[in-house]
């Protein structure tokens, strides 16, 4: 078919600018210092169909132009026209290559065929021009246009300034995706040595091991299964491919967890400690869950489906789910954390019969931005991995309406080697469909027809779960890497949700990891057994191979069952969204995973080898305790200063400029907002939200994560972890008695390997986290609900490997009673009284003053204590009664104080009500001037209280840990003295400088 | 019988649950309808008394936000909104909406008499600022504008969500015919202005202004007032609780109901308009 280039540029004039182009200027000023001059922009579009050009050149202001700030020409270069008259000194096109999602492209497609209904097959394909004047004659192009594209996804072009002055433009073509190869289904000879057999898994990228493959090759040589085999004509003796294919991303440590679930004998070289463990997740996470169960009757569904649900209220239930999306990330930042975010969105959706998400949060963990260090092989430049990252996670979560409530951000080194990028949704349901069934319960019978439903199968994402079991190297295949499509995934959540409220679904969920081979199989368990055909499935591209069908993980896809009767009405409201649905299998009861090509059968495993025939790993772990020289501090300081330079650092300033381009409050329910204060500037600890319209009844999400506490002990990371999250949500109202909370833990190999040869000491802190998290939160009397795990985070292999600091996230999701009645951390009038609630330690190991004194002192480590959680039993009291004045009405300003201790958290919220303060840290606690005011212990909230609720609330935290710390004045400063010794007197505006200027990376908006 | 409200939803239309719930609240029947269950006739517009099109990203906001959309309701909608105006039915777009609106033509619509003639003559382009920002600005509305909607109000706060929220057009003439007729109805200001004196030709700096509008345009009406769309959000402060320094004020005493006191300002424009139609049907 002809293709037909069409270009668009906007207007120039008074009052137009080229937008795009600016912010290419800003952003590279921004992050590398250098003004590239003025940047120009042309849009273009390849449409590739049968309308003829000059039909599609008529129409252009009717689709691709905007008449009134935009003009267009069909099959002529901009650049060459009288629109760009002076000549830049580059020219720069970049494009997809070919089979990427081009979400522009298809949107465009879209319109065209609203114009054009007749060309029915068009496609559009998009690209971007960037033209340079006044470019800096030094500047390297091939360094610029490596700004502007990643080369695993998109192709550039580049012109020179002679190229451009003689008119040789870049003039990219209609990328046509390679032919694929039709492979007929292989079978795969097991009957071989051990070093064949790993090769074999090597080599298809399976990531099986040899236990593994032997467990496989002892099913292939039973004689029932050979018996089975022949009779349905199939080779007897050996795998399929797509049996292979199916069992390595079922059995992958992705969809199976095997670290969590193996056997550690584990030994603990500090106390003696000798002992084996017969599964983490079992022993720490389940079996604490399972006892709480027996206490509440809130806790409907654990563990088991896509994302844990409670009771919210006699109507509605509510359910949180979070994920980690980090090879993809690092590979594409854009596609790798949209893809995380709309792929979070799925499994809310594929819970139960279907729940809405309302709510996201993003948790991040980048190297610094402002690194510069060198950087190995293949991996991004932090500040790019964080604009990418932002970027995706931010189109994802806005495009599809989900308002982001919560999150952080944090930097370290090591994160350099591998970003994490955790994305969580909350969803809501009614807790009975109309028809009376419990929305939490699927459904299935035997003679269900099952449905994929929303995007088509492609190429892309081939591997996906098994990649991301395999540590990150220079051959990471690209197909890995795929485009989210929020726009495809909407309208498919409209119409689900349509669907489940008129009864039509019996069961769903997400194609996420593993794709159809995951999630029809998965949901075969409920029947015991499902047949396939793999030629009904729609493809984006023909020639894929079946094993390339059952396992791609193309995005935007939902698996779901509906009853024979209910299909004609289930297809027409598909139809109407324009979704598209197709009958790819059965549910049966026969016991088998049975996969047809056509006619042929292509796989024939039996349900219960498929899930629970992967043998149990068998690990080594050992406790050494890591050494570190001791923090110590300069004895000449001036603590005003540090707490400027503390303001700036990357882990405590304002992420203002990125939080702000999410959208926090679509769907009118958010009533504790990322910002707050007078100039909605200040740190909110957690989001509030009121999803039912015109009713006050809430529901907090927070988080904890302080990874780098694993420096000393993972132990007292996680605790340290857990107890953020409860404080944070303490600070606004959270009722205690009923919080439910998510285990997301992202952890380097701990499997000792030569190429990880400290492989027992990661293990170990594995071990030490799982048993304070088991501790912390049977004392909180706080269930896991949901959680999910990532476990091989490095990057490279021997001296150069780097592998992330041992990190989990801990998202809470709880009751609370009544927005209107809850707190935020900005001070709000002058004379209001402050208080500590809690107690501070002399724990200053691993606090952000010891790493920051570290880079500049000598001899300053980040040794010593590290924050402990030693009661947790009172300190929930504690919390409950503080929660309680909150709820009451009595406390209206809160702030959890954690990175920076005291002396930061009275900083930000002197910043979020633009106020002063006189404190005086004598009392707080046992520790020096460093731990008092830097300390990071754990259990401590500040509050500020109006003078009519001062007897109230004391009366209310009688009992309780509690010391007056000074109150909110007028004078704009904050005074912090120790005693009669004056130890901070800083100005809130010089706070507020340097508090938000760090990372606004914005390159100033003229 | 009270007002019968459509919301329109469909193709990355996202705020369709709290437009239909902010006109249930003010006491209107409101109904979420599929853009295609007009579009194929199986739900006819002519039986609802408003429109009103939700804030979103419908289609991505590619090409242009509103644009996609925009052109599936001027091409296949074209008769059943033609009539709907000329049987003086209200009409609202909100940010993605109001996109919407402006692209087909709707907004500013054709001088006093003359019937819609789907012809775009303003448009919303990107934001200076070339970012993505929710962020709450201060609004004032033209106490002379013909808009039915926005009767009686001075000033609200509200957010902004959008990152094409820049109104341009043309020529100066363009904004002075709207300035003439009283249609550019709201505008953003600067809140330490007295209200009532906050509306200004002037350009506000950044971020008192989120995107760099002409005038400070944040939304306009056709020349009957009915028709009316804006890019910041009301919706969004239904309730006061949805403020961002709502806790600065007292917590409330446990008895009253849940909007006794805590009604958020932007819902007097959702009660304008079905208090308008109601008058109108009775």
């Amino acid at each position: 078919m002809p293709i037909t280039r069409v270009e668009i540029t906007p207007l120039q004039g008074d009052g137009m600018r080229d937008v795009r182009g600016d912010v290419v200027r800003r952003q590279l000023k921004a992050d590398h210092g250098l003004d590239v001059g003025e940047v120009r922009t042309i849009c273009g579009y390849l449409v590739n169909g049968t309308t003829p050009a000059d039909q599609i050149a008529e129409r252009i202001e009717d689709l691709f132009a905007d008449p009134i700030i935009e003009s267009g020409a069909t099959n002529t270069l901009l650049l060459s026209t009288e629109r760009f008259s002076s000549t830049p000194e580059a020219a720069i096109s970049v494009g997809f290559k070919p089979g990427v999602t081009d979400n522009p492209g298809k949107a465009a497609t879209d319109g065209f065929i609203t114009l054009f209904p007749e060309d029915t097959s068009a496609n559009i394909s998009t690209y971007i021009t960037y033209a340079f004047y006044g470019l800096p004659t030094d500047c390297d192009l091939g360094w610029l246009a490596g700004t502007l594209h990643n080369g695993l996804i998109e192709r550039a072009l580049v012109a020179t300034a002679s190229e451009c002055a003689s008119g040789q433009w870049p003039e990219l073509n209609y990328p046509t995706p390679p032919e694929q190869v039709f492979i007929e289904p292989q079978t795969i000879n097991l009957e071989c040595d051990d070093a064949t057999l790993e090769s074999i898994s090597t080599q298809g990228l399976l990531a099986l091991n040899l236990a593994e493959m032997h467990a496989i090759q002892a099913h292939y040589r039973d004689e029932t299964v050979r018996a089975q085999r022949a009779a349905m004509g199939m080779v007897p003796d050996a795998p399929t491919d797509v049996e292979l294919e199916c069992l390595a991303q079922t059995w992958s440590e992705h969809c199976k967890h095997k670290i969590f679930a193996s056997k550690i004998h584990h030994v603990d070289h500090e106390t003696g400690e000798d002992t084996v463990i017969d599964s983490l997740f079992k022993t720490h996470i389940m079996k604490p869950t399972h006892d709480m169960q027996e206490d509440v009757d809130w806790l409907l569904s654990v563990f088991h489906d896509n994302s844990g649900v409670i009771a919210w209220d006699d109507r509605w239930s509510v359910c949180m789910k979070a994920e980690t999306h980090n090879s993809p990330s690092a590979l594409d930042p854009y596609g790798g954390a949209m893809t995380g975010i709309v792929g979070v969105n799925r499994d809310i959706l594929g819970t139960g019969l279907g729940a809405r998400p309302i709510a996201n949060t993003d948790v991040f963990c980048f190297g610094p931005p402002n690194w510069e260090g060198t950087l190995p092989d293949n991996l991004f430049h932090p500040s790019r991995v964080l604009r990418g990252v932002h970027a995706g996670v931010r189109v994802g979560g806005n495009e599809s309406g989900i308002p982001t409530v919560n999150g952080a951000i944090v930097f370290d080194d090591r994160y350099i080697g591998k970003p994490l990028v955790y994305c969580g949704t909350v969803g809501i349901m009614p807790r009975h469909l109309p028809d009376g069934r419990p929305s939490h319960i699927k459904t299935p019978v035997a003679g269900d027809i099952v449905y994929m439903v929303g995007g088509r199968v492609g190429y892309d994402g081939i591997h996906g779960a098994t990649f991301s079991s395999l540590e990150l190297t220079e051959e990471s295949p690209s197909s890995a890497v795929q485009i989210g499509d929020p726009i495809t995934q909407k309208k498919m959540l409209d119409m689900v949700l349509e669907a489940r409220d008129a009864g039509l679904i019996s069961c769903i969920t997400d194609n996420g990891a593993g794709g159809l081979s995951s999630s029809i199989g998965e949901m075969a368990e409920y029947t015991n057994g499902c047949e396939i055909d793999l030629a009904k499935v729609p493809l984006k591209q023909a020639g894929l191979s079946p094993w390339e069908i059952l396992v791609s993980e193309s995005q935007e896809r939902m698996t779901i069952a509906v009853r024979p009767q209910d299909q004609a009405a289930f297809e027409r409201l598909a139809a109407l969204h324009e979704v598209e649905a197709t009958a790819v299998a059965t549910f049966t009861s026969t016991g088998v995973f049975h996969v047809r090509y056509g006619e042929t059968t292509v796989a024939h495993l039996p349900i219960e080898f498929l899930h629970d025939g992967v043998p149990q790993l068998e690990l080594e772990s050992a406790w050494t305790p890591p050494q570190h020289d001791p923090f110590s501090p300069p004895t000449q300081v001036d603590h005003g200063h540090l707490l400027l330079r503390m303001l700036q650092r990357p882990n405590i300033a304002s992420k203002e400029t990125w939080v702000r381009q999410y959208d926090h409050e679509v769907i009118a329910q958010t009533a504790i907002k990322p910002f707050v204060g007078v100039q909605r500037d200040g740190p909110g600890d957690a989001g509030v939200i009121a999803p039912i319209h015109g009713d006050p009844h809430g529901l907090v999400i927070s988080c904890g994560i302080a990874p780098r506490y694993a420096d000393i002990d993972a132990g007292a990371m996680a605790a340290a972890a857990i107890d953020e999250a409860v404080r944070n949500a303490v600070c606004v109202g959270l009722d205690v008695d009923k919080m439910a909370g998510l285990d997301n833990f992202c952890w380097p190999d701990p499997i000792e390997s030569e190429k990880t040869p400290d492989g027992r000491f990661k293990l170990a802190q594995l071990v030490r986290a799982n048993r304070e998290l088991e501790r912390v939160c049977r004392a909180y009397r706080l269930p896991c609900v949901s959680g999910k795990d990532s476990m091989k985070n490095d990057y490279g292999k021997g001296p150069d490997k780097i592998s992330i600091p041992p990190t989990l996230l801990f998202s809470l999701f709880g009751d609370q009673p009544d927005v209107r009645r809850s707190a935020t951390s900005d001070f709000k009038q002058v004379g209001d009284r402050i208080y500590l609630v809690g107690r501070s330690k002399q724990e200053m190991g691993a606090s952000e003053l010891a790493f920051m004194l570290k880079e500049t002192e000598a001899n300053s480590g980040i040794g010593g204590a590290v924050p402990r959680l030693l009661d947790p039993e009172q300190q929930l009291k504690t919390y409950r009664a503080l929660s309680h004045t909150v709820q009451q009405g009595l406390v209206r300003t809160a702030h959890d104080c954690s990175e920076g201790g005291l002396a930061v958290a009275l900083a930000e919220m002197c910043i979020g009500g633009r106020l002063g303060a006189q404190v005086d840290i004598d009392g707080t606690g046992d520790g020096d001037v460093w731990g008092r005011l830097w300390g990071e212990s754990l259990g401590r909230i500040i509050v500020a209280v109006g003078e009519e609720h001062n007897a109230a609330f004391l009366a209310a935290m009688k009992g309780h840990p509690l010391t007056v710390l000074g109150e909110v004045v007028e004078a704009p400063n904050l005074v912090i003295t120790d005693g009669d010794e004056v130890l901070v007197d800083s100005p809130v505006g010089s706070m507020v400088d340097a508090w938000k200027g760090t990372l606004d990376m914005t390159g100033g908006v003229a | 019988m009270t007002a019968k409200v459509a919301v329109l939803f469909g193709f990355g239309i996202n705020c369709d649950h709290e437009t239909k719930a902010v006109f249930e609240l003010v006491g209107a029947e409101a109904e979420r309808v599929h853009v295609n269950r007009f579009v194929s006739g199986d739900t006819d517009l002519s039986a609802f008394d408003i429109l009103a099109v939700p804030g979103g990203f419908s289609f991505g906001d590619h090409l242009g936000s509103g644009r996609l959309l925009g052109n599936r309701m001027r091409f296949a909608m074209r008769e059943a909104l033609q009539r709907f105006v000329e049987d003086g039915k209200p009409i609202i777009g909100i940010c993605n909406g109001f996109q919407v609106l402006v692209k087909t033509g709707l907004l500013p619509g054709p001088e006093s008499g003359s019937p819609p003639d789907f012809i775009q003559r303003g448009s919303l382009t990107l934001n200076d600022s070339g970012r993505y920002e929710d962020r709450w600005v201060t609004l004032e509305f033209d106490p002379k504008s013909p808009c039915i909607w926005t009767k009686g109000m001075t000033r609200m706060e509200c957010p902004v969500r959008h990152g094409e929220g820049k109104y341009v057009m043309p020529t100066v003439e363009d904004l002075d015919r709207l300035a003439a007729n009283h249609q550019l109805t709201v505008r953003y200001a600067d809140p330490s202005s007295p209200p009532g004196e906050g509306i200004t030709d002037t350009p506000l700096t950044y971020p008192l202004s989120p995107n760099g509008s002409m005038r400070n345009i944040a939304g306009i009406c056709d020349s009957s007032g009915l028709v009316f769309g804006l890019m910041p959000h009301p919706e969004a402060i239904y309730a006061r609780w949805l403020h961002p320094n709502h806790t600065s004020t007292a917590a409330p005493s446990p008895s009253g109901t849940a909007l006794d006191g805590w009604e958020g300002e932007g819902l007097q424009l959702f009660r304008n308009a079905v208090e308008y139609v109601n008058a109108r049907k009775s």
